[in-house]
């Protein structure tokens, strides 16, 4: 890093907007740019995005980077010419999957679409057994003969998939390595580089989906390098993972399935940031936008994660098996549709999108949305919509509820929007359920820290229904992914699926493993080029009681491993189940599933600016005054500020508006709102009337 | 069953509606995730064979959980039954009622159902439920049962908890009769901890939005599922629709038929199911009881008129009338064996759309495999010396063409829902076995201008001594196509003994064989039936199926008249005409 190299750059591609988040650390200050996202070629929102922050590539020691180029390749279905090489008598096992039908009555019901045709997956003479053992041994001749035919039909890209890989890789290793030296341009992917987790049809999935995606998304990350290499950019070119750790962008062209998610995956990280800044241990990550709600959880001062997730809808989802934020998501976003199906309301999960977006845009949308909604109430501002950029059609959106939910169900367009609000906070609120109580976990021990455009607007409400106390706005809430990135570590997660009783348990050879993969873990930091601060390791380990099938991951502390105690490593399991299922049976015995670890090397992070403070009246912010309407009250004379002028110190009380550049928070009577040192808003919540 | 719309009461909000009907759906997926998870058992974690729901406080359904479709009388009517049992006026807070009466849950005596009222200011406003099923009950091993008394601890209308507090007698009673008390007092535990689920959850919604309230919604969203199948129903024309299928037999008299016979009636906006002409009961162990056969035009009813209307509740049936006289093999009556009672009602399904196919034919289905074929093999594992029952779960298999679309390939049949298999590489890891191969069977789809979707076949050697056991039916009565279409192949089984492969057995069905080590057992599901003629199938569709071997070149000469080259899968155009011509003549003149 030269002596110039003092700015740290990351920017968020997302489908809408491309964020982009500058930190200086010589100055300490932060700056962020938001430009239109360039689908037909990507770097160019980037440039714009910089471009607005009037950041030069050539002062940047670190560019970070998260996009959904991964997740919208794989449902898009625009991903390269993919084959699959798997053990002998599996070549269906992709196909047949997990055999559920979960439109129980529909007779029109459709499975998963493989990624990868049936007349492209090859079978071998291969076999490993669930002991490690090789059964039958990889014939190199076939590999070899395999390959020439797969160049020869044009394929780009091949996934591998042997069984029982897990407790013995030498079979994937050496076809990836036979494959990879005849045929350079080959993309391959070996699903133990993935997955060393049992359960064939997920572990497939996984090394189908980043074999699809490979070609791609390599050329994008070059494509990006040689454009900041070329606009004299030296430092290192990191990429987001679904956990919000970082990895080396070579490192995410070989493994780029660990992308899919890492705008999500970020924004949790900035709420973790939050928690350390303010001292706070248990939080929600709560992000809402055009089309979806989601949720995260901060618990004990750091993000849960979880091991598996599901793409596409749940009917017919493609699994994958990778380490990933645990993050909760509903359909109900800004622009989600309300409609009047068979004399029924519903919200969502329908989007207008951007375009042709809610009837207030003015952009030809009929149906009405959650914004038109917030908009007729009085929520949004007509004229300060995007800091005055874009004016909304009140009247528009209010003829469009009125006929098409008011006069249905012989309502008025403020009770159709009301109506429509208070079930999307409702459907909001499962997204939050869906990561606290059907984990076990007390939602009124969190605090509600939301973000995204709409984010803002509904998280008291979302709050209230929950009955959470406290909900925290961060500065910047609608570029808050890219600010998250800011503070996220290289992280490497490893998972090895290694059955035994606890009380036969070696510890010696559980030592070993975890050996194994955390020295890989420290090799690839090493390769990331970046000196971290120091490196941390975090283990867990699924258990469950025997006989039981589904295993919790419990984390384990160091000393348990060092001082070889088995009790102790019970004791967390039981504790662990009862904190999520409610029930645990000490006496019982426990049996080990699988072996994770993470890796991380921690990064130096940005410093925490305080704003400049102010008493408690919040008079210098205050901009006007407008009607707005409350569920319990109706329309009231309510005040509004401008945040930007919002001094740490400032209190407001509810009824009251908040309004920024892209958003807008909403207090309802009672509400009681402080401005803390950060410039963050803190919110009291007020008790359900 | 049918009765008329009754006007509510009080006009219900349509949002709070709204709200109450996520809200319902939510309390039963949240009763689902916390059963699952802490399920002893596979066929629970892995299977999903359990049902969760709320009933109202007459034990109507206002919302069942989506894992077992064939028990969607079961749990409403065992509910109703323990009310009469007890009286209301003896259900306190805090009680949680159980029983696995065979001949009230309608099925076998793993399934245990738990009651817990739900009691709001001192009234009892509804009823949260949860059947599971438990991997042994007692009762002999193997074998096929002819008696409920062979099958295991039969547990009458009791209550596990009174008024909070647990029936230790009760638990330490079944602790006695059960073979691996830990995991069937586990599975105990996890149930009550989704009855007591759906209680707090549903409670906090009578608390939030009001006891009137919520009770409103739930009757405006019962009377909008009844309004919306009325309306279906009406869709569909006046007539008398009949069918008839066969199973192989009882797995006593080998090899004597058992006919399964349906009539169909339909009137302007309601429907009548006559399950008369279906088989008495039968020795062996595939009767169930009469609520099952209740549910078996309940299933199909919702599958022709509401498939898609969540959540699954009574207002869809309020139109639908079912006649089920006393002693069938779906109403059948004590001591009747009920161990698989599962299989035989997936075919009375199957037949009801066989029945409906003429009159509504964009919306039936043809054959499926209509088995679990679940099969198992037990022994002791050489590795821990203990007792293990081996099993993958259900295999999938072949579903019905449509009248514009090909059957769905290797799904679950459709007494299960959102049931899986078990990973191959898990069963391994547990159990002394090796999957030789997990695979679509080519050309086990019938034939049609829609294809029936293929089975699966399983192969698993044995690498410890073990006995293999199955109970799987219609390996002689196929699932059938319609409108032309060709049936599918049935479902079979072999078993490889000392190298050789032996498939010459007289049904599907296996009492007890013993395997050595590196002998083996198959189970191949069937296919789908196939729709409309399969010369009806354009030929570059047939040359696709090749391509991808779901259909052999064999198969696409002889079953659909199509003549491909089997390397480059180009069409012959003139050798299939004449091909398709000669299939057409020799159809027409059959």
């Amino acid at each position: 890093m030269s002596d110039q190299s003092k700015l740290r750059l990351a920017s968020d591609i997302g489908g809408t907007f491309t964020d982009v988040a500058v930190f200086d650390e010589a100055s300490g200050k932060l700056t962020f740019g938001k430009a239109l996202s360039t689908p037909q070629r990507l770097v160019e929102g980037i440039n714009n995005g910089v471009a607005k922050t009037g950041a030069d590539y050539k002062d940047a020691g670190l560019f970070l980077h998260g996009s959904t180029i991964a997740i919208n390749t794989i449902l898009e279905r625009k991903g390269a010419k993919t084959a699959l090489i798997i053990t002998k008598g599996f070549r269906d096992i992709y196909e047949i999957g997990r055999i559920n039908r979960p439109d129980s009555y529909n007779l029109f019901f459709q499975k998963h679409e493989p990624l990868v045709e049936r007349a492209l997956r090859f079978e071998v003479n291969e076999r490993v057994l669930a002991d490690g053992e090789v059964e039958k041994p990889l014939d190199d001749k076939e590999i070899e003969a395999l390959g020439d035919h797969l160049s020869s039909i044009g394929m780009e890209a091949v996934a591998i998939l042997f069984l029982h890989c897990y407790r013995n890789a030498d079979h994937e290793k050496r076809a990836k390595e036979i494959l990879q030296k005849k045929h350079p341009n080959l993309f391959v992917s070996a699903s133990h580089e993935l997955s060393q987790e049992y359960r064939e049809f997920e572990r497939c999935s996984t090394a189908v989906a980043n074999a699809y995606v490979g070609p791609k998304v390599d050329r994008y990350i070059g494509e990006i390098d040689e454009h900041l290499r070329g606009a004299g950019f030296k430092g290192s070119f990191l990429i987001v993972q679904s956990t919000g750790g970082l990895y080396a962008a070579d490192q995410a062209r070989q493994y780029c399935i660990r992308m899919l998610e890492s705008g999500p995956a970020a924004g949790v990280i900035g709420t973790r940031t939050l928690c350390h800044t303010l001292g706070l241990k248990n939080a929600i990550a709560f992000d809402m936008g055009g089309t979806t709600a989601k949720a995260g959880v901060i618990h004990d001062g750091e993000p849960l994660t979880t091991g598996s997730a599901l793409l596409g809808g749940y009917e017919k989802a493609l699994p994958v098996q990778i380490a990933m934020m645990d993050i909760f998501e509903v359909g109900t976003g800004g622009g989600s549709i309300a409609k009047v199906e068979d004399g029924m309301l519903r919200v969502g999960p329908q989007s207008a999108g951007a375009s042709p977006g809610p009837v207030c845009y003015g952009l030809g949308g009929t149906e009405p949305t959650v914004t038109d909604a917030n908009l007729v109430l009085g929520r949004l501002s007509a004229d300060r919509f995007l800091g005055g950029e874009m004016k909304l059609d009140v009247e528009g959106a209010k003829k469009a509820l009125l006929k098409n939910i008011g006069t249905p169900l012989g309502m008025d367009a403020i009770a159709s929007a009301d109506g429509i609000l208070r079930i999307a906070i409702t459907a909001m609120s499962y997204a939050v359920k869906g990561v606290t109580t059907e984990r076990g976990l007390d939602v009124g021990d969190y605090v509600l820290a939301a973000y995204g455009g709409a984010g803002p607007l509904h998280a008291v409400e979302v709050a209230r229904e929950l009955g959470m106390r406290r909900v925290i706005i961060p500065t910047a809430p609608g570029v808050f992914s890219a600010y998250g990135m800011l503070f996220s570590d290289l992280r490497y997660d490893f998972v090895r699926t290694w059955f035994t009783r606890l009380d036969d348990a070696s510890f010696d050879a559980i030592e070993a493993v975890y050996k194994e993969l955390e020295d890989e873990g420290r090799a690839a930091i090493d390769a990331a080029k970046v000196k971290p601060e120091e490196i941390a390791i975090r283990r867990a380990v699924d258990m469950r009681y025997v006989g039981q099938e589904h295993a919790v991951t419990v984390d384990v502390p160091m000393e348990v491993f060092q001082s070889k105690d088995r009790t102790a490593m019970k004791k967390h399991f039981d504790e662990q189940h009862e904190i999520r299922y409610g029930t645990n049976a000490p006496a019982e015995r426990a049996e080990i599933v699988s072996l994770r670890t993470a890796v991380s090397g921690i990064m130096l992070k940005p410093p925490q600016e305080k704003i400049a403070a102010g008493g408690a009246d919040p008079k210098a912010a205050f901009n006007g005054n407008r009607s707005v309407y409350y569920e319990a009250v109706g329309f009231v004379e309510t005040p509004t500020y401008t945040r930007d002028k919002l001094l740490a110190g400032n209190k407001v009380t509810g009824p009251a508006l908040i309004e920024e550049h892209a958003s807008t928070t909403v207090l309802a009577p009672d509400d009681q709102l402080t401005v803390n040192a950060y410039g963050h808003l803190e919110i009291a919540v007020a008790g359900r009337k | 069953m049918a009765t008329s719309t009754t006007a509510p009461k009080k006009k219900a909000d349509p949002v709070v509606t709204e709200i109450i009907r996520n809200g319902v759906i939510a309390v039963t997926e949240e009763m689902k995730t916390n059963l699952m998870r802490t399920a002893y058992n596979t066929i629970i974690y892995e299977a999903l064979d359990f049902t969760t729901g709320l009933f109202t406080a007459e034990g109507e359904t206002i919302s069942i959980g989506i894992g077992l479709p064939m028990f969607i009388r079961g749990m409403s009517e065992t509910v109703k039954s323990k009310i009469r049992h007890f009286g209301i006026d003896n259900i306190v807070a805090g009680d949680i009622l159980i029983t696995n009466d065979s001949y009230t849950t309608g099925s076998h005596l793993n399934h245990v159902t738990l009651t817990m009222p739900i009691f709001h200011e001192g009234t009892l406003a509804a009823f949260s439920c949860c059947m599971a099923h438990w991997i042994d009950i007692g009762g002999v091993l193997g074998g096929v049962t002819t008696d409920i008394y062979s099958e295991g601890l039969q547990i009458p209308f009791l209550k596990l908890h009174r008024a909070g507090v647990v029936n230790q007698d009760l638990v330490d009673f079944i602790r006695m009769n059960v073979r691996v008390p830990t995991r069937a007092l586990g599975d105990l535990r996890a149930q009550v901890t989704a009855v007591k689920t759906g209680e707090r959850r549903f409670f906090q919604l009578l608390e939030r939005y009001g006891r009137e309230p919520v009770l409103a919604a739930v009757e405006a969203i019962m009377n909008h599922s009844e309004v919306g199948a009325r309306a279906r129903t009406l869709t569909i024309p006046d007539g008398v629709y009949e069918a008839e299928s066969f199973m192989d037999d009882d797995g006593i008299s080998i090899g004597k038929r058992v006919p399964i016979r349906v009539k169909v009636t339909v009137k302007g906006e309601e429907m009548t199911v006559d399950l008369t002409d279906v088989s008495n009961q039968v020795q062996g162990f595939y009767n169930s009881g009469i609520t099952t056969g209740y549910a078996c035009a309940q299933v199909a009813y919702k599958c022709l008129t509401s498939p898609t209307d969540y959540p699954i509740n009574d207002g869809s049936f309020r139109s639908l009338n079912v006649i089920v006289p006393s002693g069938r093999v779906i109403s059948a009556v004590r001591p009747a064996p009920m161990r698989w009672w599962m299989t035989f009602p997936m075919t009375i399904v199957d037949t009801i759309f066989k029945a409906m196919a003429k009159a509504i034919p964009d919306r039936t289905i043809a054959g499926h495999h209509a088995d679990l074929i679940a099969a198992g093999f037990h022994g002791v594992n050489p590795k821990t010396k203990e007792f293990y029952f081996g099993n993958f779960g259900p295999l999938g298999g072949g579903w019905g063409a449509k009248m514009t679309e090909d059957g769905v390939s290797a799904t679950v049949c459709i007494n299960d829902g959102d049931t899986h298999n078990s990973a191959s590489e898990m069963t391994e890891v547990k159990t002394p076995c090796v999957v030789e191969s997990l695979r679509l069977v080519e050309d086990s789809g019938g034939a049609g201008q829609y294809r029936g979707g293929l089975g699966v076949e399983r192969i698993v050697r044995a690498r410890a001594p073990c006995v293999f056991s199955s109970q799987i039916e219609r390996a002689h009565c196929k699932p059938w196509g319609l409108e032309g279409g060709d049936e599918a192949t049935g479902n079979s089984i072999a078993l490889r003994v000392d190298g050789k492969w032996k498939a010459d057995f007289p049904n599907a069905k296996m009492v007890m064989a013993t395997l050595k080590v590196g002998d083996a057992y198959l189970l191949r599901s069937g296919g789908g039936g196939g729709y409309g003629p399969a010369w009806e199938r354009p030929a570059e569709k047939v040359a696709e199926d090749v391509r991808q071997g779901y259909v052999t070149p064999e198969a696409a000469a002889d079953s659909y008249g199509v003549v491909i080259d089997p390397k480059s899968f180009a069409v012959d155009k003139a050798a299939t005409d004449k091909k398709r011509a000669a299939l057409k003549a020799a159809r027409a003149t059959a």
